[in-house]
């Protein structure tokens, strides 16, 4: 066996070990290093060299990512969720017909899914959607992404917070929790819109707050803009709308008759 | 799992970019930088990213993130950006790259760093400095180019990026040291176009010939000529004179050279220099010595100093020696005096004269046809017949047309007369030591009040000027004198158009205060012709005169000076380029239109020949918008001097223009064609002419006829069909009686350019060395005012070259020698005569009987002169095909008609005895034998057959060649030239010679000289 894959596997298991110990310091660490090993396999992404041992390394570094990825979430780091994805995401995509498809293809992917809902990020959700194949939006965990996203969209934000308890793998629950968050955030930017005011009591119900010290400390972390008094929260609706801007009708019909003007000039 | 896996997006690589580890970042970069060709969409989102990577002082890679950014940059199109990038990106950026990437971004580089080397030219110092990176970039390129061995591609770039020392090293380096230069010397008149800068190359260019073993003397002294250095050219001169019989051979071949380009102020010095350093040449203790010192510097000014004490040492030498005739003294003197010879162009002219007269095919029966269709009232055809007549037997001393019909040429009066009178000025081109000789008859004669009209002598005088034309040392104070002495205004106008030719480009003080003098006077009619005489005088000195004239130009009243004064400024900046910048701005200006016409003049003038865009755009965007008519066909005409080193290009400029409403753009349109593409032939040309000569308005007509003719000149019917057609159209406008007189004057006008000079010269405006020849250029230019002043049409005769190659030993002779044209014979030789009934020239039926039948006929038809003439065009005819029967001498009739056919295939086969090798009827090639027509598009064919006695110095297909004897023991054999040698001055009064026309052609050679024409009398 090639040495440089011995020590990358061997390196593998310890970080299997420590990952198992549930100890995300050693595990990080070890990560970074398997990282950059993993570059010196000629076999991988983006070049795919035909090797003979190709195909271990390429599921090697597979199980690699898969493993990054999951511990990103452990770590509740964001940023390096989606490195670790988009490194991921060629081996998913690019490989097809040299390594079997992996077990954790799914929940993976899902999760980014979900990862994108919590941004916020609509457009890129349905980019990475239609790249899935027909019959993956059988499979449990997209379908469960699939269906938050509508619900969100429909604005029944009580399914969204209620599929908490249905989540189809353990690492989805970080992202639920965000979920949460993101669903008060377009509350808050439809209530904006909709309400000059909104009483404590249905502002609380409406953002689904348990009590009223959960809902100031919302309010002050997130919308210091709004004002609190007299038992109800105001919004700053008036500040935010500008004056509708004019059409410049009088400009533009000078300019075009000039353009007429000089084409007949021309000829 | 045999599948080929690809990557499918980016994003993977872009996410490893942030990554924190170095590595990864590394790795990343390296992958992106191999597939960014295929991402450049996706890596572009994330170019900030890359940035900041780049401006990292930290990061490692910097330089690879730069080549990446740079990439991405390319790809979407902002080469700037790239550009800046991939210095950024140092050494990785790989020249030597074979990829579109590297390509274009070399290609922008190279822009960049030239643009920035010329506005560092231009601005003060110091302002700007280039980007080092760039500089190195470049460096690199160039570096690279001379070791692959593109050593054109670096002498290209160099150029381009003004890097001379890099000119110098690619040279140098390049096993092919002497192509390379002339490649560069091609490469800086052809591209560039500054004018300075270029002369910093040529003189670039002359520093590396001198320090080769051997170098190229001819190159060397064709770019000192355009740097104007005459102390070196003289110099270069002196040491081949001194040195072996081959030195010598090449030292006239340089002379031969310089003269063909008619720097006549530039020869002038040249030979003055020489003379100067005769003392210590003449001591042949110190020529070898003297010689020496002068190959081992570096040429100008420590070769003085040596010949100052050269002299010292020579005023006691010289009388000791004096009396002891040392051979190699002796050899010196006379080759000096031979090289002096032939830089004061004596020699080229009287070599010239000699051929064309006895070459001369000119076709009387063409002239007679129009003299029998103009009508004798009509003055204006009249006198262009009188004109055509003067351009058909331009340079050929043959008047036997004028002689033949005095009763009719004295029709001419006032003006016309002045211009007959100089035609003869045409006809006797050249005729240096009897020009004035043959002019007594209509000078002013000092002193006594000579019956003379003035308007006789005014054109004898101008017609003085026009044999001396650009050699006019020895008229010059004569027609000083004759200016002075004078106050007629016809005389002066003579007298100033003859002094301006004769003393063209001298600058000499004295003639300009006598021609000023006259300007003065504020005469109209004098006034015109000095304004001209001054630009002549000045031509291309660019000297503050033309201020003094722009200023007269204000002040006077009369058109006719202002036009004449505009036109003398555009003279003085001939050649100039962005020196008249100013002057031109000055004039373009003006509110009085004929001083924008100057102006146009002036542009095409100073930019002549260098198709300058500048200048081009400029013309155009006066030739569309001007108010006047005058200035807009004159901005148009301009393109063609403008363009005519490029003369495939003008066509394609002025077709639009060819088609404008404005009958005067028209007009301009077709002579800028015809005087860009003279003498080519050029298809294209023939194409935008050929409608413009049946155009509704009769002006337009002439000028295209006139036009044709000068594209047409010397291409005969086998090489281009259309030009029997023309000749065909020509001949019906002429015999036309309804036909506008104008059209009708251009007909004639274009039948006389077409056959001028005996079919014998083209028009050339550029030499074979690519240098613009002045006299034809400026000739063309004058020739073009004939729209307001037609005594100005002969101006033409200076653009006139002779197409011949002269084969010359180291005696000056011309020796028996023959070389191969690799042709078919029917392409370049003669047209055909015309029969009687020209309306059907073109059928001959190609039976022996109609040989004999056309014996008879010619025979009959044939008065006793058109007889003479052709016994002369026999007589050199048989000189050509080396024809070593002496039958034909004996003078018969019937012999000599049998021989005018013999051009003719079929009639060939008849008379098979005479000639030796006519054994096809069509040969692929000729035997051509010293010296010879060769017409400009034959040149490509000539080939000097090997181990011929005699070999050329230089193997160029045309000119003067001087050959090398590789037998110098044996007796040489010369061509007998039967030239116009000598006119007994006492014949000049007497009546025309009748029995020398006759006598027998086996002794013209010796003896039969041309006359000079009878004084006609005028019945006025």
């Amino acid at each position: 066996m090639d040495p440089k894959l011995t020590e990358v596997t061997q390196l593998f298991a310890r970080f299997k070990a420590a990952y198992s110990r549930n100890d995300l310091d050693v595990c990080a660490n070890l990560l970074s290093q398997l990282k950059v090993l993993l570059t010196k396999f000629p076999s991988l992404p983006p070049s795919f060299q035909q090797t003979p041992n190709a195909v271990e390394e390429l599921k090697l570094a597979r199980d690699i990512y898969e493993h990054a990825v999951v511990l990103s979430v452990k770590m509740e780091d964001q940023d390096a969720f989606e490195r670790d994805f988009c490194q991921l995401k060629p081996y998913y995509m690019d490989t097809c017909g040299i390594i079997p498809p992996s077990p954790e293809e799914y929940p993976i992917l899902g999760l980014n899914l979900l990862r994108l809902l919590v941004q916020n990020r609509i457009a890129e959700f349905h980019t990475e959607l239609e790249l899935l194949p027909a019959k993956a939006l059988d499979n449990l965990c997209i379908k469960h992404a699939v269906e938050l996203e509508q619900s969100f969209m429909e604005g029944a934000y009580n399914r969204v917070l209620s599929a908490r308890q249905a989540v189809p793998h353990e690492t989805y629950v970080y992202f639920m929790d965000l979920l949460a968050k993101t669903v008060r955030d377009e509350i808050a930017g439809c209530s904006e819109k909709g309400y000059d005011y909104l009483s404590i009591s249905d502002a609380k119900e409406m953002f689904m707050f348990s009590s009223d010290q959960e809902l100031q400390q919302y309010i002050t972390e997130e919308h210091p803009e709004w004002d609190v008094k007299n038992g109800s929260v105001f919004f700053q609706k008036a500040k935010e709308s500008q004056p509708c801007k004019e059409i410049p009708a009088a400009p533009v019909i000078n300019q075009t008759l000039g353009y007429a003007r000089e084409l007949e000039r021309i000829v | 799992m045999a599948a080929v896996a690809t990557v499918s997006s980016a994003s993977g690589i872009l996410a490893m970019l942030q990554e924190p580890a170095e590595e990864l970042k590394l790795h990343a970069l390296a992958s992106l930088n191999s597939l960014v060709h295929l991402f450049y969409p996706e890596i572009s989102t994330s170019i900030p990213t890359i940035e900041s990577l780049y401006e990292d002082e930290e990061f490692d890679q910097r330089q690879l993130a730069a080549l990446v950014v740079s990439k991405v940059f390319y790809y979407l199109g902002e080469l700037n950006d790239s550009l800046s990038y991939a210095l950024g990106a140092g050494p990785l950026f790989d020249v030597s790259e074979d990829s579109d990437y590297a390509h274009a971004l070399l290609a922008k580089a190279l822009d960049e760093y030239a643009s920035f080397k010329i506005r560092a030219s231009k601005a003060t110092e110091g302002e700007e400095t280039v980007d080092p990176r760039l500089e190195t970039i470049v460096e690199r390129m160039l570096e690279k180019c001379i070791l692959d061995g593109k050593y054109q591609q670096a002498m290209g770039m160099a150029v381009e990026c003004r890097r001379l020392d890099k000119l110098e090293e690619a040279i140098v380096q390049c096993d092919n040291i002497h192509g390379a230069l002339s490649y560069c010397i091609n490469l800086s008149h052809q591209y560039v176009s500054h004018r300075e800068y270029r002369c910093e190359v040529l003189r670039r260019l002359v520093k590396i010939y001198q320090t080769l073993p051997h170098p190229d003397y001819l190159s060397i002294c064709q770019c000192l000529m355009f740097l104007g250095e005459p102390e070196t050219v003289a110099n270069i001169l002196d040491t081949l004179l001194s040195g072996s019989k081959d030195d010598a051979l090449l030292a006239y071949q340089i002379a031969f050279d310089l003269v063909e380009n008619e720097n006549q102020a530039f020869l002038l010095n040249v030979r003055n220099r020489l003379d100067s350093q005769t003392p210590g040449q003449s001591n042949p203790d110190n020529a070898s010595v003297l010689s020496d010192n002068q190959t081992g510097n570096d040429g100008t000014t420590s070769t003085e100093a040596a010949g100052d004490v050269q002299m010292g040492d020579d005023t006691t030498t010289a009388s000791g020696n004096a009396h002891t005739v040392d051979p190699k003294e002796v050899e010196h003197a006379d080759r000096l005096a031979k090289i002096k010879a032939i830089l004061s162009g004596e020699k080229s002219i009287q070599l010239t004269l000699q051929f064309l007269y006895s070459h001369n095919r000119s076709d009387l029966l063409i002239l007679k046809t129009i003299k029998q269709a103009v009508e004798m009232r009509n003055s204006v055809c009249h006198s262009a017949t009188i004109c055509s007549n003067a351009i058909m037997h331009a340079g050929t001393t043959v008047d036997t047309f004028l002689r033949e019909n005095l009763e009719w040429l004295s029709r001419a009066t006032n003006w016309a007369k002045f211009s007959a009178t100089a035609g003869l000025g045409v006809i006797h081109r050249g005729h240096l030591q009897q020009g004035r000789a043959l002019m007594a008859p209509y000078l002013p004669q000092s002193g006594a009040v000579g019956g003379g009209s003035p308007y006789s002598e005014g054109g004898a005088l101008y017609a003085l000027g026009l044999i001396h034309a650009n050699h006019g040392e020895g008229i010059k104070q004569f027609l000083r004198e004759s200016l002075r002495n004078t106050s007629a205004e016809v005389i002066q106008h003579g007298a100033c158009l003859g002094l301006g030719l004769a003393s063209l480009g001298t600058a000499d003080e004295e003639v300009y205060e006598d021609i000023k003098n006259v300007l003065y006077t504020d005469s109209a009619v004098a006034g015109e012709a000095a304004g001209i005489g001054m630009g002549l005088l000045m031509v291309g000195t660019a000297s503050e005169k033309a201020s003094e004239m722009l200023t007269y130009a204000h002040d006077t009243q009369h058109e006719k000076i202002i036009r004449g004064l505009s036109l003398g400024i555009a003279l003085t900046v001939y050649g100039r380029e962005e020196e008249a910048d100013t002057l031109i701005e000055q004039m373009t200006r003006d509110q009085d239109p004929i001083l924008r016409y100057g102006g146009m003049y002036a542009l095409a003038l100073a930019y002549r020949g260098t198709a300058n865009n500048k200048a081009i755009h400029q013309l155009l965007h006066f030739a569309v918008s001007d108010v006047s008519d005058d200035v807009r066909r004159t901005a148009v005409m301009s393109l063609g001097f403008v363009l005519y080193n490029e003369p495939e290009q003008t066509p394609r400029i002025v077709s639009l223009l060819s088609e404008s409403y404005n009958p005067h753009v028209r007009y301009g349109a077709a002579l800028a064609v015809g005087i860009s593409c003279a003498g080519t032939g050029l298809s294209d040309a023939i194409s935008l002419l050929e409608p413009l000569t049946s155009d509704v308005v009769d002006f337009v007509r002439q000028g295209a006829l006139i036009a044709m003719a000068m594209v047409m000149i010397q291409t005969n019917e086998s090489f281009d069909s259309r030009v029997g057609a023309f000749r065909r159209q020509l001949e019906k406008i002429i015999l036309d009686k309804h036909e506008d007189t104008m059209s009708k004057m251009g007909a004639i006008l274009a039948s006389g350019i077409l056959d001028a000079g005996g079919r014998n010269v083209t028009i050339k405006l550029l030499s074979r060395n690519k240098h613009d020849k002045l006299t034809a250029v400026i000739g063309l230019a004058v020739f073009s005012q004939f729209w307001y002043w037609y005594p100005l049409l002969y101006f033409i005769s200076l653009a006139f070259s002779p197409t011949a190659i002269v084969g010359l030993n180291s005696d000056l002779k011309v020796p028996k020698f023959e070389f191969l044209s690799h042709a078919k014979p029917s392409l370049f030789e003669y047209p055909k005569p015309t029969t009687q009934q020209t309306t059907t020239s073109a059928v001959k039926l190609p039976t022996a009987i109609l040989s004999t039948y056309a014996k008879a006929k010619s025979r009959a038809k044939k008065d006793a002169e058109s007889k003479a003439n052709q016994e002369k065009a026999m007589d050199s005819e048989s000189k050509v095909n080396q024809e070593k029967t002496t039958e034909d001498t004996s003078g018969s009739t019937s012999g000599k008609a049998s021989k005018t056919q013999e051009k003719d295939a079929d009639a060939m086969q008849v008379d098979a005895t005479t000639e030796k090798k006519a054994p096809e009827p069509e040969p692929t090639f000729q035997i051509l034998a010293n010296p010879a027509r060769v017409v400009p598009a034959q040149e490509k064919f000539i080939k000097f057959i090997e181990g011929s006695r005699y070999v050329p110095v230089k193997p160029a297909p045309s000119g003067f060649i001087l050959l090398r004897d590789t037998q110098p023991t044996e007796a040489e054999e010369l061509v007998l030239t039967d030239a116009p040698a000598t006119v007994a001055a006492s014949t000049g009064n007497t009546a025309a010679a009748t029995g020398q026309q006759g006598s027998g052609s086996s002794a013209m050679a010796v003896d039969d000289e041309p006359q000079p024409p009878q004084p006609f009398e005028y019945t006025s």
